[in-house]
């Protein structure tokens, strides 16, 4: 689904990402393992198109979209989330949601002059839709609470949710359960079963490794700008540097 | 109150209405940041003002000098001043909103302002110079006697509809799914963006469409003042505009109107009030306004960021119910 050839990235002479390739297999959930700075986020942000690549290419389902910005690679389906929470905090739940979904006619400037007339049924289904994802994730009761008021938890949820609304192919999710409390984590890797089981695939970088133990398959592991293993938890385990290098405890 | 001092305050409150809804769309709801804003509004006035004269050739028009100089009839050279607003937001958008973060952004369009107000200031033959431009002819000149008290009613109501129509433009931009992206892309850009939306041109957009109304307020004012020279447009007017949207609600249309008639208009009137009573050294009370300005700025700031009239909470019908007092029903208006 996704191809990653050699990418580097360099910040002013300092490699966070030195020569990466990595295969991300559809209807899987494939995690991204690694110590801090590791280049974990760094890399999770040249797939997206957040920052650019410095060399090495990316393949999107067949396409090359290695110099494409961030917007258009989310609208062919590559969406991420980030590490920090980035919810749109002055704006409601519903409308976090709302903001994210495509194919509604109101949302350019000519449609929005045109008035609440040629725009309301695009806004009626995808507030129906919004809703539908919200009942699902537990969150309808919040609907109109600004996500800036949300626990860490429900903001990570909303940003999945956000995410789901563009009916992404490759879920980047950066760290999704940090900052959560440890009683929402077991809910959200629930929330990612379901999804991954629904045939979602999922792109996950987590430091929480039963959590990458009971979701992940395969693991990439990185340290130092470089991949230096790939394969199950399992038999991560059993490889000594690896477990050197970050599995130790 | 005489006719002519009523018709000065209601045609002021008009454009600074007009220039409040501008800047709320582009800093308000988007985040542009745009301390440039006040160079639209003087395009716009010239715009309007060489569409309008005759050329400087024109025996009562040789003591200055301008290009064009068409004498166009009203409302060409008001909508000839939206579109040069519009027109000049394509350039400057397209160099500052392109690459720069926002920080910047905001640096180099008070930049932009600084740089058009010193080359119009010198460069004569184009508008001027320092001098301006006099004797700009009312809209329907020469069509309606425009010394009389009917002829001061008259401007009201145009400058009424104009602030109608903007009204209308705004509210409806606000109120839409674009507006919504808009304040998605305020709070945070890089989320916008990785969600498929262009900020580029989203800012873009907004950009053009603050240009045009700007442009439209300065060829309001223009017809109504019948001068326009650089003095009149230095970049510390924009910051009265920007203290009038902070003041009011940013991001709300009715908080920008409150702002509007709050800040430049009730900061006008006290210090026209004030130099009757000859206080202090001639420039005392002028000084003493900029002063109240940034106390102004920095006090909302710190202790009410969200203005008199915050941004209202958008609900949805359906929803579960929400305890503020005030929201907004998407469709059926604010209760």
């Amino acid at each position: 689904m996704l191809s990653a050839r050699d990418i580097h990235r360099h910040f002013e002479g300092m490699h966070a990402v030195d020569g990466v390739s990595i295969e991300v297999m559809p209807g899987r959930i494939t995690g991204l393992i690694g110590p801090n700075g590791a280049g974990k986020s760094t890399f999770m942000a040249v797939l997206a198109g957040t920052l650019p690549a410095s060399s090495g290419s990316i393949v999107f389902q067949g396409e090359d979209i290695t110099r494409m910005p961030a917007y258009q690679r989310a609208r062919r389906g590559l969406v991420r989330t980030f590490q920090l929470p980035s919810e749109f905090g002055q704006l409601t739940v519903l409308e976090n949601l709302l903001v994210a979904a495509p194919d509604n006619r109101g949302e350019s400037l000519l449609g929005a002059l045109l008035g609440k007339r040629y725009w309301m049924p695009d806004e009626t289904r995808l507030v129906a839709q919004a809703r539908g994802l919200l009942e699902r994730f537990g969150l309808l009761p919040k609907e109109s609470d600004y996500a800036g008021m949300l626990s860490g938890g429900q903001k990570r949820l909303v940003e999945i949710m956000r995410a789901l609304m563009l009916r992404p192919r490759l879920l980047l999710l950066d760290e999704p359960m940090s900052g959560v409390h440890p009683s929402i984590v077991n809910e959200i890797a629930g929330y990612l079963e379901q999804l991954r089981d629904d045939g979602l695939t999922i792109l996950m970088v987590e430091h929480e490794l039963h959590i990458v133990d009971r979701l992940c398959d395969p693991v990439i592991v990185m340290a130092q700008g470089k991949v230096i293993g790939e394969g199950s938890m399992a038999a991560l385990r059993r490889q000594p540097e690896i477990v050197e290098a970050y599995l130790v405890g | 109150m005489n006719t002519y001092y009523a018709a000065n305050l209601l045609i002021f409150a008009g454009v600074d209405i007009i220039a409040c809804l501008a800047l709320n769309l582009q800093f308000g709801v988007s985040g542009v940041v745009n301390f440039s804003f006040i160079v639209f509004q003087a395009a716009g006035a010239y715009a309007a003002a060489v569409l309008s004269m005759p050329p400087d050739t024109a025996p009562d028009y040789s003591f200055q000098i301008y290009v064009g100089g068409y004498q166009l009839p009203f409302p060409l050279p008001w909508i000839g001043g939206a579109v040069v607003g519009a027109l000049l937001a394509l350039p400057i958008g397209l160099v500052v909103l392109r690459r720069l973060r926002a920080d910047y952004q905001a640096i180099a369009l008070l930049v932009t302002s600084i740089i058009a107000n010193t080359v119009i200031n010198n460069a004569r033959p184009l508008l001027n110079g320092a001098a301006g431009l006099a004797l700009v002819p009312q809209p329907l000149d020469g069509v309606v006697n425009t010394s009389t008290n009917s002829y001061q009613y008259l401007y009201i109501g145009l400058t009424a509809i104009c602030v109608a129509l903007v009204w209308f433009i705004a509210a409806r931009i606000v109120n839409s799914p674009y507006g919504r992206t808009l304040r998605a892309m305020r709070e945070n850009e890089v989320a916008a963006s990785a969600l498929g939306k262009n900020p580029t041109a989203l800012k873009m957009t907004i950009f053009v469409v603050g240009g045009a109304i700007a442009g439209l307020s300065g060829a309001i004012l223009v017809g109504f003042l019948q001068v326009w020279a650089p003095s009149t447009w230095l970049y510390p007017e924009t910051i009265i505009l920007f203290a009038a949207v902070i003041v009011g609600g940013r991001g709300n249309n009715v908080g920008a109107i409150l702002g509007a008639l709050l800040v430049p208009v009730g900061f006008e009137e006290v210090t026209r009030l004030l130099g009757r009573m000859n206080i202090g050294p001639p420039n005392l009370i002028p000084a003493l306004e900029w002063v109240c300005i940034g106390l102004l700025i920095l006090g909302f700031l710190w202790f009410r960021p969200r203005g008199v009239v915050p941004e209202q909470r958008r609900v949805f019908p359906g929803a579960p119910a929400v305890e503020e007092e005030t929201r907004w029903v998407v469709g059926k208006g604010a209760r």
